[in-house]
């Protein structure tokens, strides 16, 4: 290739090339079609039943998605790293078992418990992560392994019948309060303006290096969509009781940790790890201790959706964390991840893959139940659109890899 | 020979009964692009890695910049200028170009942002670097795993030169490729040495990519020196020649 081949190639190709649709949907785009997926869920019940569309019933909804959306919220980081976690069900149980033991038997104040109990969920997760990096074992089989541990410890932790009451212990409360009137506002408006600033520092940082930015596309409409969708809630549930603090606790950790996985170095290191952990590790990323800090992400976060849980059933019992092998509160974390986008194999999906997998189970199984249909009925349709789910998305992938 | 900033000495290196180098010498010169070529097994790789620091040489001197290194790891040679780039690329499929570029080493924001990734400054920087290499066809927001082979190539030896090394060794980067995309590789190569540094390029493909785009050839056989060309006064068959060894492989070659 001689002086003037370079000058003409390079003449010839300056353009940046467009990044296609299909490619988008694979990266920054990803969550459109479970979205998509989930009003047209909406559009349908609401024309099966009169009930689906109140406030009432959208409460339920919203607050039956948060326990197990916080679950698979913190599975999203473990599976982000190619790896599973099949004990966050079990780590919830033991996790708010221990902390209605601490309230109920040792009478120690409420938020010490809950973080106690949260410490003890992040250390399971942790000490799970350690022997995973350190043996080189699969992590399916030493979750699992661990799950049935916790499991024989939960059973040990509980009293001989079997059940801590919370009513009138005051933990009852973390999940029945409401917020409502000036301070609800307050808070939605606090937290549309907290993303607003953080788009507007993106815009602002792109424009300072001289790169492509929009107002419209990287501001305007993303606030906007936010803005719509937090007031619209808000306008919602108003005239019920106001937000319910699960809800609430929800969509604030969603925040947090969509923060942790898009704009941080260690979400950054999560996405290579999850794709090819060799190169990551030779760019000098501490692969071990990236993996540990995700089981404990996870742990944690299945500590306190067990605490939440707890609260809501007004104590815990033998079937906390979905009982023995963590049953339905497993599965559905684990399919909430995967509907929401989130691949097993690892360096795929989102955070608020979480939310939307979620609320998409927990739609089908409210809409199922306002039909009269049975529950049997409503497992066959949640594992059809698992695989439905899957398959799309690996329909959408194919697309981006062949463009 | 001023002009030389590594040079290795007599480097022996055996792996059990394996003797994989035996007394090899190599000099790399400040613009000028090496070809390290010879068969499958004649120790090119083992030598890369001697220079990189993955493999300590059993006797022999490294030298860089006229100072004798020890060879203790990879990391303290990257740090002191030498970076590598190997067959497998290491790179992350699901990450775009701006992303692989500063794997590892991401410019970030104060603590209490929890270390916020400086993505526009990160992406201005990345374009630059590709601007100067004559590189800016390459879509920096764009998924690696969705790109060519040869645009895959070129981001991983952009990468290794991101923090201004002196000498930077590629193994092979122009075996999986197609002819044009190999052509590129080879551009990159050649702008590589026009901004001074030292290179040196394992290939199998003498005819086309050697020939074109190197200063001299170096010839390895059986973990050995076996000759040393000047690109320009040398034919494809003089080369693999002194790769195989003997007049059979004339034959074999004619
Ligand atoms: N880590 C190792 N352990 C044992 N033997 C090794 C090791 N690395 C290389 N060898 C041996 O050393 C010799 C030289 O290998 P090397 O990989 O350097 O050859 P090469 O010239 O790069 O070949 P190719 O063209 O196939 O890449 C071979 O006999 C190989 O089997
Ligand atoms: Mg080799």
């Amino acid at each position: 290739m001689t002086v003037s081949d370079i000058k003409k190639q390079n003449i010839t190709a300056t353009a940046q090339p467009k990044r296609g649709l299909s490619e988008r949907l694979g990266s920054e785009l990803r969550f459109v079609p479970v979205a998509v997926g989930l009003l047209a869920l909406f559009l349908f019940f609401s024309t099966q039943s009169d009930v689906f569309l109140t406030s009432r019933n959208l409460n339920n909804l919203l607050v039956q998605s948060t326990v197990t959306g916080i679950i698979a919220l913190g599975l999203v980081f473990v599976l982000l790293v190619g790896e599973i976690d099949l004990s966050v069900a079990a780590t919830s149980g033991v996790a708010s078992v221990l902390m209605a033991q601490l309230v109920v038997e040792a009478g120690i104040p409420i938020p010490l418990a809950v973080a106690a109990g949260v410490l003890c969920g992040m250390v399971i997760g942790a000490i799970s992560g350690r022997w995973i990096t350190l043996i080189g074992v699969p992590s399916f089989v030493v979750t699992l392994g661990v799950g049935l541990l916790l499991n024989g410890v939960q059973l040990m932790l509980l009293p001989r019948t079997g059940r801590y009451n919370l009513l009138n212990t005051g933990v009852e409360k973390i999940a029945a309060t409401n917020i409502s009137g000036i301070w609800a506002w307050i808070l939605v408006i606090g937290a549309i303006a907290v993303f607003a600033l953080l788009r507007l520092s993106t815009l602002r940082a792109r424009q300072r290096a001289e790169l492509d930015a929009s107002f419209t596309w990287g501001v305007i409409l993303p606030v906007a969509l936010v803005g719509v969708v937090l007031v619209g809630i808000l306008l919602f549930l108003e005239n019920l009781h106001g937000l319910p603090m699960p809800l609430i606790i929800f969509v604030g950790l969603l925040g947090v940790m969509t923060y942790v996985a898009s704009e941080t170095r260690f979400g950054l290191s999560l996405y290579a790890i999850g794709n090819n952990a060799e190169a990551a590790r030779r760019a000098g990323i501490k692969v071990d201790r990236i993996k540990i800090t995700a089981f404990a992400i996870a742990g944690g976060m299945a500590a306190f959706g067990g605490i939440l849980a707890a609260s809501r059933l007004l104590g815990v019992s033998v079937s906390s964390g979905g009982g023995i092998g963590g049953g339905a509160l497993l599965l559905e974390s684990i399919a909430a991840a995967v509907i929401g986008g989130v691949s097993l194999f690892g360096g795929r999906g989102m955070v608020v893959g979480a939310l939307f997998g979620a609320l998409i189970i927990a739609t089908v199984s409210n809409g199922l139940n306002l039909m009269g249909v049975a529950n049997e009925a409503r497992l066959v349709v949640t594992g059809l659109l698992l695989v439905l789910a899957v398959s799309i998305d690996r329909g959408i992938e194919r697309l981006a890899e062949r463009s | 020979m001023t002009d030389a900033i590594l040079s290795l000495r007599g480097i022996s290196k055996h792996f059990g009964g394996v003797k994989a180098l035996t007394d090899v010498s190599l000099e790399l010169e400040r613009g000028k692009v090496v070809a390290l070529v010879g068969d499958n097994g004649a120790g090119k790789s083992t030598l890369v890695k001697v220079m990189s620091g993955v493999h300590r040489p059993d006797s022999g001197k490294y030298i860089f910049e006229e100072r004798e290194i020890q060879v203790s790891d990879p990391a303290a040679i990257a740090d002191m200028g030498v970076q590598t780039v190997y067959q497998d690329l290491a790179l992350c499929n699901n990450l775009d170009a701006v992303q692989n570029l500063f794997l590892g080493r991401e410019m970030t924001g104060p603590w209490w942002t929890g270390f916020r990734l400086n993505r526009a400054e990160a992406e201005r920087k990345a374009r630059d670097v590709l601007k100067r290499l004559r590189l800016d066809s390459i879509s920096l927001r764009r998924n690696v795993g969705a790109m060519s082979g040869g645009q895959r190539q070129n981001i991983a030896i952009a990468r290794s030169i991101l923090w201004e090394p002196k000498v930077v060794l590629l193994d092979e980067p122009t075996a999986a490729l197609s002819h044009s995309a190999a052509e590129q590789v080879g551009a990159l190569v050649r702008e590589l040495a026009s901004h001074g540094l030292a290179v040196l390029v394992i290939s199998h493909d003498i005819h086309h990519f050697v020939l074109e785009n190197t200063d001299r050839i170096e010839v390895l056989r059986l973990g050995r020196n076996a000759a040393s060309f000047n690109s320009k006064e040398v034919t494809g068959e003089q080369v693999v020649n002194a790769m195989v060894g003997g007049n059979e492989a004339v034959n074999m070659a004619g």
